[in-house]
Formats: structure tokens, sequence, C-alpha cells
């Protein structure tokens, strides 16, 4: 374990390195996706210029709207800036070969080709989120209570892990269509629904779509239920929300480990 | 020194099992008339055209400690099919194959740290780093303790004198330059078999020299086992004692370098300059295929009658100077790989179907 | 294509136009061809499209359900479903994707040079492959675009008189030309910076927020600039963004009407003219610089 850590701080400075290299280019890539963030507050506050709440009764104010803003921040730009980048270049790899070259190495082949880049300009806007959190959780409607505070880094975790899985899954499906152009693409479909409250999804099509985020793609776990620990009070429904999304994320990762080694195994049994 | 472990059919195994050891080698794959686009993918998952392409088809072989082998083909033969599972990248259709005592494929980490792969055409080392970062990686990668690190790096970087080259992007150098710090980044944890794709693709004259005389002196001092693939007969002619011709998935040949002339060809090539431009007719009478270029003749004798015809060419007009030489290791390669030939193989060593 | 036409260099202006006719015909057939190789693909990836703005729907249900008021800056919430809708109908038009990119990038590598040596005006060509892509782009994005409206016909007000479509129509032309002539615009820039990408990501931003592709445009109007009496509102009117998504929108939704919907298209227009001279003087003075200095 301590291994794979040293490894990964490894991999870490490598991209350290790299990074500042193109200096030019990793401030560049800070200020664009800044000024993407930026654009999407601007809009929540044009919003509540015309809605005290998101949802009637459902205690999304300006306030908690905002923490759950940037709770999203937080575990989107952790996912960013860990496994998208390496996600992205495994179709490459397996086109140009460079995918043999991990196999050949003493290591967990999903740990090499799931982190061995590391982007960090997405973590700009992960403290732009530390910093909206900051600022809204002293004007919550209620403090939050000590065990959410407990709480909130797990269920981080818990997101995190879930958008990994997913990002390995796609990832694997790329191993096998053997092409990603679209798996951006997909992915921006995919987490453009876990972007606002889940409360929002109602009526008789939003019902369905809620049920179908939260239980076959967890997608709408990742942010709501971390963002309601820390923002909204407590509830004994609050309680199975978090037991239900630490169990999907430990879910999420064991099969998403199975798919992708399957896929591994695939290419193993396929290629020449 | 690596001759001394020549592996005849009759040779005995007593000295402990062969450090590689295949037998009956298969690998088949689909290929898949594959259909475009996303949706064709997604109906092409439950029903989907394919034919069987066989890359290898039964492949014998043994290899003993501190062997250097060199495996020659033409594109697709199955070479690089062959490495890469030895490697473990890919697992076999049928068949068996121990690398140091491991099933490759199991892919231990024990196994995977007791070799290395490096392929001529792929990039290992970070792009945009110096190689040193790479290295540093690796030494995690492969739980190399810190002494032995320095001290194997400094002795390889030293032998291929790329100590300069260290700090620089890899990005920035030449395909020479990187192929040397792709095989310092290789031989880092000191491994027992090394295996080399096509190591010398691309590279000038001056670059192929310089790494035939590190492999050469690697290989002897460090007792590693090496498979090496190539196109270039300079390569094997620097390197190998034992030649292993693969074509179609099958091994053709597997015995010395020496031998394959006398199995291959039955005659020697015989170079005559005279004073003059010879009489095509008197030439024509010798009774041997022949080439005439102005004073200088070129004639084919069975090697068997080479001691009995000789003498008497020699005594004829105007012979200032005579060569008599084996056919070049080229010419009997391609025609080995034309023909498709299955003769001549060891018994015990090769088994094409 | 091009260097095909090129070959034989056609004598007389008709021969010249007849010949850059057939490169045209040639480049419809070879782009309808691909599209339809890859329809599967193309349907699931325009239908893909459509699910932001299913966030974006649910999001604004939920302001209204929040709120007292059946009408947001004038919009009710049936009016904001067909609003977003409408907006992907507009952004077919003037959506122009990797046309900047492109044009940045033949500069920089070079391969720009070709169209300086051969009688092919390059602006030329890459409105006539542009308007090649586009239609052939809109004879199969026809279905699944019918598929999404027709599903969502009751958010729609009642289907405007001739008079109002007509304007429809002729804004979504220009909005094509006006998308053109911004971007390509945009990559000619690509002769004075050596990376444009960071300007064409700054552009797409300030596009997608003040295009009216994020929200309407009236509701800015609440939002004061500081100045008295003036609104955001006011200052975005007067760029020309806002005809790349949401004009088109508001005309068939009936927000623009009469004299202002006449006034709105002339501005429009000129801005598709000053657009035009703009591309033509960074093309001139770029290539003259390009030819002066090397590439």
């Amino acid at each position: 374990m301590t291994r794979y850590l040293s490894i990964f701080l490894t991999f870490a400075r490598a991209c350290l390195v790299r990074d500042m290299t193109f200096r030019a280019n990793f401030v560049l890539e800070c200020v664009t996706s800044l000024g993407w963030m930026a654009m999407n507050l601007a809009f929540y506050l044009l919003v509540f210029t015309f809605t005290p709440e998101i949802g009637l009764g459902t205690g999304w104010t300006k306030e908690p709207f905002f923490a759950f803003v940037a709770t999203g921040l937080i575990i989107n730009s952790i996912v960013q800036a860990l496994f998208m980048p390496s996600a992205e270049e495994l179709t490459e790899m397996v086109r140009t070969g460079g995918l043999d070259g991990i196999l050949v190495q003493p290591l967990d082949a999903q740990f090499l080709l799931s982190m061995h880049r590391v982007d960090f300009s997405a973590f700009a806007n992960g403290l732009v989120g530390v910093g909206l959190l900051c600022w809204a959780i002293p004007r919550l409607p209620q403090p939050p209570h000590p065990v959410a505070i407990l709480l909130y880094p797990l269920l981080i975790a818990c997101g995190v892990a879930i958008l990994y899985s997913l990002v390995i899954m796609l990832a694997a499906a790329t191993i096998h269509l053997g092409r990603n152009q679209s798996l951006y693409d997909f992915w921006f479909y995919l987490t453009n629904f876990s972007r606002y409250p889940a409360e929002i999804y109602s009526g008789p099509w939003g019902g369905p779509l809620r049920a179908l985020c939260t239980f076959v793609i967890p997608i709408l776990l990742v942010v709501n239920v971390p963002a309601r620990v820390i923002a909204q009070p407590l509830t004994e429904q609050g309680g199975m929300m978090v037991a239900g999304t630490v169990f999907a994320a430990g879910a999420a990762l064991v099969i998403s480990r199975w798919v992708f080694q399957a896929a591994l195994s695939k290419y193993r049994s396929a290629s020449s | 020194m690596h001759n001394s472990s020549h592996p005849r059919t009759d040779a005995p195994r007593e000295a402990g099992e062969p450090v590689i050891d295949v037998r009956g080698l298969a690998k088949e794959y689909r290929v898949f008339d594959k259909p475009e686009g996303l949706m064709a993918s997604v109906t092409g998952l439950f029903n989907r055209k394919s034919r069987v392409v066989e890359a290898l088809r039964g492949v014998d072989l043994r290899v003993e400690k501190g062997e250097f082998v060199a495996m020659l083909g033409p594109n697709g033969a199955g070479k690089t099919t062959f490495l890469k599972l030895l490697s473990g990248i890919i697992t076999p259709t049928r068949g068996s194959a121990t690398v140091l005592g491991s099933v490759p494929w199991e892919r231990t980490d024990d196994f995977r740290r007791r070799f290395a792969l490096v392929m001529g055409q792929r990039n290992q080392l970070w792009w945009d780093l110096p190689a040193a970062e790479s290295f540093r990686l690796h030494k995690e990668i492969y739980r190399i303790d810190t002494p032995r690190f320095e001290r194997t790096r400094d002795e390889l970087v030293d032998l291929l004198d790329v100590r300069k080259l260290l700090l620089r992007p890899v990005r920035d150098l030449s395909l020479g330059e990187r192929m040397k710090l792709e095989l310092v980044a290789a031989l880092l944890h000191e491994p027992e078999v090394l295996f080399l794709d096509e190591p010398t693709i691309g590279l000038d004259v001056v670059a192929q020299h310089s790494l035939h005389r590190f492999l050469a002196h690697v290989q002897a001092e460090r007792q590693m086992t090496v498979i090496l693939t190539t196109h270039y007969m300079k390569d094997v002619a620097a390197l190998c004692k034992r030649l292993v011709v693969v074509t179609q998935g099958s091994i053709l040949y597997d015995g010395s370098l020496e031998q394959i002339v006398d199995r291959f060809t039955s005659h020697k090539i015989v170079t005559l300059d005279l004073d003059a431009p010879p009489d095509r007719a008197a030439i024509d009478r010798l009774g041997f295929p022949c080439e005439i270029r102005g004073p200088q003749v070129i004639l084919r004798i069975d090697r068997t009658r080479i001691a009995d015809v000789l003498p008497g060419i020699l005594r004829g007009q105007g012979v200032r100077d005579v060569s008599v030489e084996d056919v070049p290791l080229e010419e009997i390669v391609a025609e080995m790989f034309r023909s498709g030939s299955t003769a001549g193989t060891d018994g015990a060593t090769g088994a094409p179907r | 294509m091009t260097a095909a036409a090129s070959h034989s260099p056609p004598s007389g202006f008709l021969a010249r136009r007849l010949q850059g006719l057939r490169v045209w015909w040639t480049m419809l057939v070879i782009c309808l061809e691909e599209r339809l190789v890859y329809r599967g693909d193309f349907v699931l990836g325009t239908l893909m499209r459509f699910l932001p703005i299913v966030t974006q729907v649910f999001l604004w249900t939920a302001v209204f359900g929040a709120t007292s008021s059946g009408s947001i800056a004038g919009y009710s919430r049936n009016d904001i479903v067909a609003y977003y809708l409408l907006t992907m109908v507009s952004r077919a038009f003037s959506s122009m994707p990797g046309l900047a990119s492109g044009i940045a990038r033949s500069i920089r590598d070079g391969s720009i040079k070709k169209y300086l040596v051969q009688p092919v005006d390059y602006v030329g060509y890459l409105l006539a492959a542009r308007i090649a892509h586009k239609l052939v782009y809109y004879a199969v994005a026809i279905l699944p675009f019918a598929g999404v409206f027709l599903f969502c016909r009751e958010y729609f007000p009642p289907i405007p008189d001739w008079t109002t479509i007509g304007a429809f129509a002729l804004s979504l032309v220009l909005s094509f030309l006006l998308g053109f002539f911004m971007e390509a615009t945009l990559g000619m820039l690509g002769f004075w910076f050596l990376e444009v990408s960071s300007i064409v990501f700054a552009y797409m931003l300030v596009q997608y927020m003040l295009s009216g592709h994020m929200f309407p445009l009236d509701m800015l109007r609440g939002i004061p600039t500081g100045v008295a009496g003036v609104s955001v509102a006011d200052v975005v009117r007067f760029l020309p963004f806002e005809y790349t998504a949401y004009f088109p929108a508001a005309v068939w939704l009936g927000k623009v009407q009469g004299a202002e919907l006449v006034r709105s298209l002339l501005v429009e227009a000129a801005w598709v003219g000053v657009m035009i001279v703009a591309c033509r003087i960074a093309w001139w003075r770029g290539t003259r610089r390009y030819s002066a200095f090397g590439g």
C-alpha cells in the first residue's frame, strides 16, 4: 500500500515537473476552467434573483445551494485532476501499444492505467469550491451538525469513488470500441444530472429519472448526499442515504474493477 | 560464452530447467470486420462477423540460461506475438510456456520483476520529462533499493555514454538516443530475461553499432537470456549464435548461424578476377551457373565439387585473384521467407505443422 | 478537392463558376456519404445533445414551483422549455465546430500556403464546405429534431403567422452567416498569435452566456449595470452574440414583433456585414504579414 502511495507520488511529482515546464499552458488551463465555473456561478446568482428557493420546501435556498455547488466543484475537481487525464489517454495507449508496456510492469494494471497522470490545473476549481464552502457554511440557516462535519469528507470520498468507477467503466468501454472521442461527451452528459439537487427531478418524468440516477447509475448520490449532510438538517432519511451512498460507492468500485479486468482480459486474448 | 549452451537436439539437459520452455504454443485471434459507428458497434456486440487468424501455430522452443537468440522473420510472421505471449501481455489459445519457471500470462509480480521487454517502435519513457524522472519511477515500480539503483544506472549510463542526456526532456532526443535510454530503463532492475522487439528499427549505422556493442557486453557480463526479434541480418551476425527463423507462425529453422548455411545451400560462390573480360562460351563450358561483370566472373559451384573443380579453373589463363564465399545470409533467409519451406528444422527444436 | 479543381485552371468566369460548383457538389456528396455511414452514431449524438436541456427544464420547473408568479421575465414554464428547444435550432445554424481552430491550425502547420498559391478563395472555399456540411447535417438531424419537438409540442405556443415564420427563417440564415464570419475572423487571429485555442475558448464562454444559450436574455433586464437606467440586457442587445441563439428563438415565441423585429433583423444583417468586412481585412492583412515574415 505504501509502495502504491509512493509510486503515485512519483507520478504526481513527474506531472508537476511537466506542468511547470509548460507553465503558460498550465496557467491558461487554470484560467479557462475558472472562467467556465465563474460563468456557472453567475447563472446561479441570476436564478436566485427570480426565486428564493430551488423547488418549493426543498430547503435549497441561496446559501445551502452554494454549499451544494461547492461540494460539486470539490468532487469534480478531484476526479478531473486524478483520473480523467489517464482515462482519456487509454484508447490512445491501446492504439499505439503503450498498454503493452504497462502490462509487463509488476504493478496492478488498473492502478497504473487510471492514475499515471495528474492534471494539477483541475485543482483550481476545487480550491474555489473550498472557498465557496467556507463562505456558505457560516451563512446556513442552521450550523452543520458535528456528525455531519465528520461524515462530509467520507461522503466526498464516496462521491469520488462513484465517479471514478464510472470513468473506469467508460474507459473499459473504449478499450472495446477502440475510440474515445465520445468518452468525454458521454461523461459530460451523464454527470450533468448530478449538478443540481435531486429534488428538482419530480413529476411523471422526473420521478423515474431520479430513481434511475439513484439506484441504477448512482450519479445523484455523488454530490447530493454530502451536500445535503453539510447544508441541511440531519434526518433519519438522511441516515439511510448516507448508508446507501457508502454501499453504492463500494459496489461501484467492485463492479468497475470487474468490468475493467474483463476488458483487459479481452484485450489480452483478442490482440495479436 | 553464449555458444557453450547451444541446445542441439541431442544435447543433454542436466544443466537444469531451461529458462524459457515453450511447447506447442499457439495464438489465434479473431479479426472482426469492424463495424463503423457507435450504433453498429453496439449492435455488433451481439452479431459480429469475424474470421480467425493464426498468428502462431504451435511453436516449441527451449532456451537455456545465458543464450542470445535471434528471431528472424518477415512482417506478420508472429515474432511480436511470440514475445507478447512470453511477456504475459496476451494469453495463448493453446500450448504452454514457462519463463523462469513461471507461466507468463499469470502475471505474478514476482515474475514481472525478473524480465524486461523493449519494443523498438514504442516509447516507455515519459515524453515530456527527462529520462532521469522515468528512471526514478522505474526504481519505485520495480522496488530497486537506492544503492543498487544508483550503481546499475551509473554503470549502464557510462557504458552507453549517455550521462549528459539524462536531464534533457525525452522529446528533444534523437531516436538513437531515446533507444539507448529505453534500454537503460529496461535493464535497471537487472532482469534475468530480456525481450527485444526490433530494437534497432530506424536507427542509423552508428547507433546500431553502439547498441550492438552494449548489448553484447551486458548480456555476457550478466549472463542474461535474451530473445531478439529483428529484420536486420547485421543484428543477428553481431549478437547471436543461435538463430530462429519464423514464417507464418511456425519455426522454419532453429540452429546455429553457421549451420543455416550448410543446411540450406548446396553451393558456394566463387569469384574470379581475370585480366580481361572472358569469352562467354569458355565460361559456359565449365557447366556452372555464372554471371559475368566485365573482367569478373561469379560462379555458383556445388560445395562437394569445389575441391575438384577449383584447381582446374585456377590453371586457366589470366586468373589474377579468386575468392570462395558462402551464400550471403540475407539471401538464404530471404529465400526461406519466400518459399515458406518447412524442411530443415531440427527435429526437437522446431515442430512446424 | 481544391487540389483537383486547380489542376486545370479554367479560363472564363463562367467556367470558373462551373468548376466551383462541381467542387462544391463533390464536397456535398462526400459529406453525405460520410454522414450516412455514421448515421446511427449521429442520431444518438444529436439526441444526447438534448440531455443538458432536460436538466435545465427540471431546474426551471423547480424555480417556478417556488415562486408565486407564473412568469419569469415574461416567460411561462412552457415558454422556457420551448425557448431552450428553439435555441438548439439556432445553434444548429450558428455553431461552427472546428472552424476557428481549423483555420488556426492550417496557419500554424503551413497548409494555408496552398490557398495562397492556388486560384481558390480560401474563405469562399471554407464557406462552401461549411454550407455543404450544414445541409447534410440538417438532412439527417431533422429526424431526431422532429422527434423531440413533436414529443414536446405541448410546450409550444400555437404556430405563429407566416410573417413571423419568414422572419424566423431569415434570422436563422443570418445567424449562420454571422456565426461563420465571426469564427472565421477569430481563426485568422492565428496569423498574429501562435496559439488561438485560449482565445477561442474565451469566445465560447462569452458566446455561451451572452448568446442566450444558457438562459433567455430577457432575464438580464432586472440586472443593473451601475449606470442609471441601463440594465445588462440593454448592453447585451448591442452585441452580436444574441443573434446566434436568443434572437431566432425569441422571434418564434413572439417576443420580438413589429418595428422591433424589423430593426433587429437590420441590426443582425449589419453585424453580418461588419463581420464579413472584418474577416476580409483579417485575411488580407494576415496573408500579407504571413508572406512577409514567412510561415
